[in-house]
């Protein structure tokens, strides 16, 4: 009986310590979206992807799309305007992506910003990891 | 012309020929690494420097200690002397002498006095402008600026001088055949009589270990006394938060004002937005007041970082432009760089905002 305690305790401590994973953020903005649009059915990758691959130019004049720095294929490294490398943005290659949801909030609010000139949706963020996950 | 006669005694004993010969290699070195190679060879040029500190070190004590001709009080200085040489020349005569003639004995004053005075500088302007070396700590970057204007206009004059030594040489050799150079090889002056004392064995063996101990004591005053680090806290934040698109630049590469205005624009900052949550911009905004180009020392600090631009570009000021006129936009988008602002793709110590000449490595392929 000891043992199957210890053993339950060892495996909800493993359990609870898992790292938030990006489905834990995307949980959070899967809420938000379903709160400010009740007729909300779930994110797509597909929207994702060609919200990614759209030239919105309605930013700043320097960067017109996100893949001006993270370049089209999400599973390579990206390049700053002021040359140094990002990361890749696909969750295959950069798992710890997407799991500090400051961080997250900090680039999608100067990023959106830069590239389309105002704040994303909860819903084109939503569909930005989904795809990202995807790749 | 004589015939030979009985072999000339040595007037130049082997330590002080060792002496004129090393000055020639290392003073031209000096020279070449100085007038052409400012920033690359820098550091040749000041081992040079160091060399002939040691060199000059040992010639004035050998100028107590040599040989009779090397002594420094039988040099023929005399005003009676000078004027009766010069008479002659003028007649197209000159009297061979046992050691230097008048004239040249004051030529070997002016160079050892000017030699003296351009290490001095050389090392004013080594620790107060570059922060290196055995002064880096005792001087300022603007005395070290007056020490370079100096440091060149007693190279100016160095050259003038070797110039007419040279001239005095071939005079000498040419027209008055006397074989001065050949004298400064072997030591002796065929067909001259010496008076003064003779060269013996134990000067070359003294003057060696003269040498030898003005180097060791050189060398160990050189090592203890290296430049201090370079006071600079670093702030964990600004390294962070302003090093995820562009190297976290040193403070000292812009002004107070500047670093202030680039805080006030964030939201558009050089084409992006760069905001920050209100409780990290207060603290690198506090770095940044305590820890800028005004409270920074250096080369860099005076030159690009004290000099505000319309939009805070360090790149726009005179300085940044003119140390990087020979590079192209190709070289900038050479993939180790990526961008002119990437710093640290060739100045290797730009993270600690020294800027030294000899960590610049440019990436293979880059014009040189």
């Amino acid at each position: 009986m000891k043992k199957v305690i210890c053993l339950t305790a060892i495996a909800a401590a493993f359990a609870l310590a898992t790292p938030a994973y990006a489905s834990s953020i995307l949980d959070e903005y899967r809420n938000q979206a379903q709160q400010e649009n009740p007729s909300f059915n779930g994110f797509s990758a597909e929207r994702g992807k060609a919200f990614f691959l759209t030239q919105h130019a309605t930013g700043k004049a320097e960067t017109p799309a996100c893949t001006s720095c993270h370049t089209n294929d999400p599973t390579q490294s990206g390049l700053t305007r002021a040359g140094k490398s990002i990361a890749p943005l696909a969750v295959s290659v950069s798992p710890d992506r997407y799991t500090d949801q400051r961080k997250v909030e900090k680039w999608f609010r100067r990023n959106c910003n830069s590239v389309l000139g105002r704040a994303c949706t909860t819903i084109e963020k939503g569909d930005f990891i989904t795809f990202m996950q995807t790749q | 012309m004589n015939a030979p006669q009985e072999k000339s005694p040595i007037i130049w004993d082997l330590p002080l020929r060792f002496f004129h010969w090393s000055m020639v290699a290392v003073v031209f070195t000096a020279a070449v690494t100085g007038y052409f190679f400012e920033e690359w060879w820098l550091d040749v040029h000041v081992y040079a420097g160091y060399a002939l500190t040691c060199l000059l070190i040992f010639r004035l004590i050998w100028g107590f200690l040599g040989s009779y001709y090397s002594r420094f009080h039988t040099f023929p200085l005399s005003r009676n002397g000078v004027v009766t040489h010069l008479k002659n020349l003028l007649k197209g005569k000159s009297e061979q002498h046992a050691g230097h003639n008048p004239v040249g004995a004051w030529m070997i004053v002016g160079l050892l006095a000017t030699l003296c005075l351009l290490v001095v500088s050389g090392f004013i302007v080594w620790g107060g402008q570059e922060n290196k070396g055995p002064l880096a700590s005792l001087i300022g970057y603007q005395f070290g600026e007056w020490g370079e204007e100096i440091h060149e206009t007693l190279a100016g004059i160095l050259m003038f001088a070797i110039s007419i030594h040279l001239l005095g040489v071939l005079v000498e050799t040419f027209i008055f055949k006397h074989p001065i150079v050949q004298a400064m090889i072997t030591g002796r002056k065929e067909g001259v009589s010496a008076t003064g004392k003779p060269v013996s064995i134990w000067h070359s063996l003294a003057g060696m270990l003269i040498l030898i101990g003005v180097g060791a004591a050189f060398s160990y005053w050189i090592t203890t006394k290296q430049q201090p680090p370079m006071a600079m806290s670093s702030n964990e934040t600004y390294q962070q938060e302003c090093g995820d698109c562009h190297p976290a630049y040193h403070p000292s590469l812009r002004s107070q004002n500047d670093w202030q205005q680039i805080m006030n624009n964030l939201s558009d900052h050089y084409g992006e937005d760069a905001s920050l949550d209100a409780t990290t911009y207060q603290e690198i905004t506090a770095f940044l007041n305590s820890q800028n180009a005004n409270t920074f020392d250096t080369e860099v600090a005076h030159k690009v970082g004290r000099h505000d631009t319309p939009n805070q570009r360090m790149t726009q000021t005179r300085y940044w432009q003119k140390k990087h006129d020979e590079l192209t936009e190709t070289d900038y988008s050479h993939p180790d760089i990526g961008s002119k602002v990437n710093c640290n793709a060739c100045h290797k110590d730009a993270d600690s905002g020294r800027f030294d000449d000899d960590q610049i490595k440019l990436p293979k392929g880059v014009h040189s």
